[in-house]
């Protein structure tokens, strides 16, 4: 069986810049993936490109095995929210369903109506809180029964209780229909709870790529006394490096156990660990990758 | 899709039957009195080539009598325009702006099913509404046009095929400048621009042409006013067709009002006479079918357009 979405050196330029490049992911079975980065890092155009909206300048996406833009029967496979959730505002919530049982033919009204329970289906578009909007639009998308669930900046604009409320929506409704989830979003607080994998992405290009528990366990943040800086037996690379005062604090993505007893070793947050990839002026120059014979040496 | 389409636009498509309605209950008043006088003067028997004495004189008088009227029905040649506004010109524009269209592409259809339905739908709605004009309009000024004639731009522009073609046209170029410019206010403006090139340019340059023009000289230019053609040229000759310039016209018309002759009888003793080329009434349904042709033609191009350009679009 092919893979829910598929993207092999996937690239879009627009006019002389790149919004994403190289970008190879696979999502093999339904699974929720976050896709993190800030703005302008190309999530958007990620999502647009595996929903066909763009056209891509090299590389190729497939979703369930099918182009987006070349096969129209790969749409009823996903289901899409854009950012900002758009919606026909002169219409009605039920008129809104309406338009999408119409639009997909395995349109699952059931489904839609039990998700949207609160909501009255009299009420105009124009009258919904953004909360409301959101519930809607991600209703309309459940309701298509997707392989795959594409979600642009779903909780922005959204105040704390009403992402949480989201959340929920789309864990069951994302459990209910057995699809896989991809979440775009800066704001990461809301999503690492239930996010198996993360996929971060920063001038256009895959920056890390892991389950949760890979990238905690992959990294470590490393306080000692501060010193000139070579290598460090256990450290593939170094992400970010601050100093404070005669201390130096590294956060380092690790490839062994660190066992130089002068650095004092703590685990990190996957908030801190991901705002640390995502802010570009931190990073220190790029390292030579170790030969790999000095690797698990000791 | 239908439902889709009519719930969209149900603004639109509401106005529309409210226009036709209200112009309906007005061409019927204003039209009573008309039917009146045309009865009362006998005037189906002053009809071309009938030469019932007084009849100059009657038909003068029943044309001054609902000039105001019938000048206003000039300016139905604009509505089809109104189509590529308000109809044409938002389809995608609309979707465009509230970013909607990311929704609409998203579904299961295709972007070239969703584009083609629309437009055919509206195009469908806007063709049976500009028919039900055009026929209203022809029956209000049948008493003119029979006295008149059909094929000058006075009643062609807004009777007949070419109103439905004209509102065609007009939504279709609109639908095209929306998925152009992707912002109603201009898409709208550039609808307009566009419709008002074309149709000026199709009246002035081609509409003359269709078929060759015919011929004929006359004695006077009461004479040559007279009659239910399409007048499109009118000169002055010799007795041996050259023609005559203006400043000597001039000059003979000085010379006659000097000797206290009539200008027009002096001008026949000289043997000068008009020429008239002209398109008569009889081909008014030829005319029609022609230049219904090109305006189906320049919208279905258009509407192609439209579709490949959505289909292509990559935003």
């Amino acid at each position: 069986m092919s893979a829910l979405l598929d993207t092999s050196a996937l690239g879009k330029r627009y006019r002389r810049t790149w919004a994403l490049r190289d970008c190879t992911l696979t999502i093999p079975e339904p699974s929720i993936v976050g896709i993190a980065g800030p703005n302008g890092a190309g999530k958007s155009t990620l999502l647009g490109l595996a929903v066909g909206l763009l056209e891509p300048t090299e590389g190729a996406v497939t979703v369930c095995g099918r182009d987006p833009r070349r096969d129209p029967a790969a749409l009823a496979d996903i289901g899409y929210v854009a950012q900002g959730a758009p919606l026909y505002r002169g219409f009605t919530v039920g008129e809104m369903l309406d338009f999408a049982r119409i639009s997909n033919p395995r349109w699952d009204q059931a489904l839609a109506t039990e998700l949207l329970s609160r909501s009255s289906p009299g009420t105009q578009i124009s009258a919904l809180s953004p909360g409301e909007r959101a519930h809607l639009a991600l209703a309309l998308a459940l309701g298509k029964r997707p392989a795959l669930l594409l979600l642009d900046e779903p909780f922005a604009r959204l105040d704390p209780l009403a992402s949480r409320e989201l959340l929920r929506l789309l864990m069951e409704g994302a459990a209910e229909i057995g699809s896989a989830v991809v979440v775009a979003t800066r704001v990461l607080t809301d999503i690492e709870r239930v996010c198996e994998r993360i996929v971060l992405l920063g001038h256009g290009h895959v920056g890390l790529d892991g389950t949760v528990d890979e990238l905690l366990a992959s990294h470590r943040l490393l306080t000692g006394a501060r010193r000139p800086l070579g290598r460090i037996r256990g450290v593939a690379e170094i992400v970010r490096e601050r100093s404070s005062g005669r201390q130096l604090t590294l956060l380092v993505r690790t490839d062994g156990p660190i066992a130089d007893p002068t650095w004092s070793v703590e685990q990190i947050g996957l908030e801190e660990l991901l705002l640390a990839y995502m802010a570009p002026e931190e990073l220190p120059s790029p390292q030579p990758p170790e030969p790999s014979r000095l690797r698990w040496h000791g | 899709m239908a439902w889709l389409t009519w719930r969209q636009h149900r603004p639109q498509l509401l106005a529309t039957v409210g226009l036709l309605i209200l112009l309906a209950v007005a061409a019927f008043v204003t039209e009573l009195p008309i039917r009146a006088a045309y009865h009362r003067h006998a005037l189906s028997s002053c009809l071309p080539p009938a030469t019932r004495s007084g009849c100059g004189l009657i038909v003068s008088h029943f044309r001054s009598e609902f000039a105001a009227r019938v000048a206003v029905t000039r300016y139905l040649a604009v509505l089809p325009a109104l189509a590529g506004l308000f109809l044409g010109a938002p389809l995608l524009a609309r979707e465009f702006e509230s970013g909607t269209f990311r929704l609409a592409w998203t579904q299961s259809l295709s972007r070239q099913r969703w584009v083609l339905s629309r437009t055919m739908l509206l195009g469908v709605a806007t063709v049976v509404a500009a028919a039900i004009l055009s026929a209203l309009t022809m029956w209000w000024r049948t008493p003119f046009d029979d006295l008149g004639g059909r094929i000058g731009p006075h009643a062609f522009d807004v009777e007949g095929l070419v109103v439905p073609a004209y509102a065609f046209f007009a939504f279709a170029s609109g639908a095209l400048a929306g998925t152009l410019l992707r912002r109603t206010v201009p898409a709208m403006s550039l609808a307009v621009g566009i419709f008002v090139a074309v149709r000026v340019g199709v009246e002035t340059l081609l509409r003359p042409h269709y078929l060759p023009p015919l011929q004929r000289t006359v004695d006077s230019v009461a004479q040559s006013a007279r009659g239910r053609d399409w007048i499109l040229e009118n000169r002055l000759v010799d007795s041996v067709g050259r023609q005559i310039p203006t400043a000597r016209e001039d000059l003979a018309i000085v010379h006659a009002q000097r000797a206290r002759v009539d200008p027009q009888d002096y001008l026949l003793s000289l043997g000068w006479r008009r020429a008239i080329t002209f398109q008569p009434n009889d081909r008014f349904w030829t005319f029609q079918a022609i230049e219904t042709g090109v305006f189906v033609l320049l919208g279905a191009l258009a509407i192609m357009a439209t579709v490949a350009l959505v289909r292509r679009t990559s935003a």
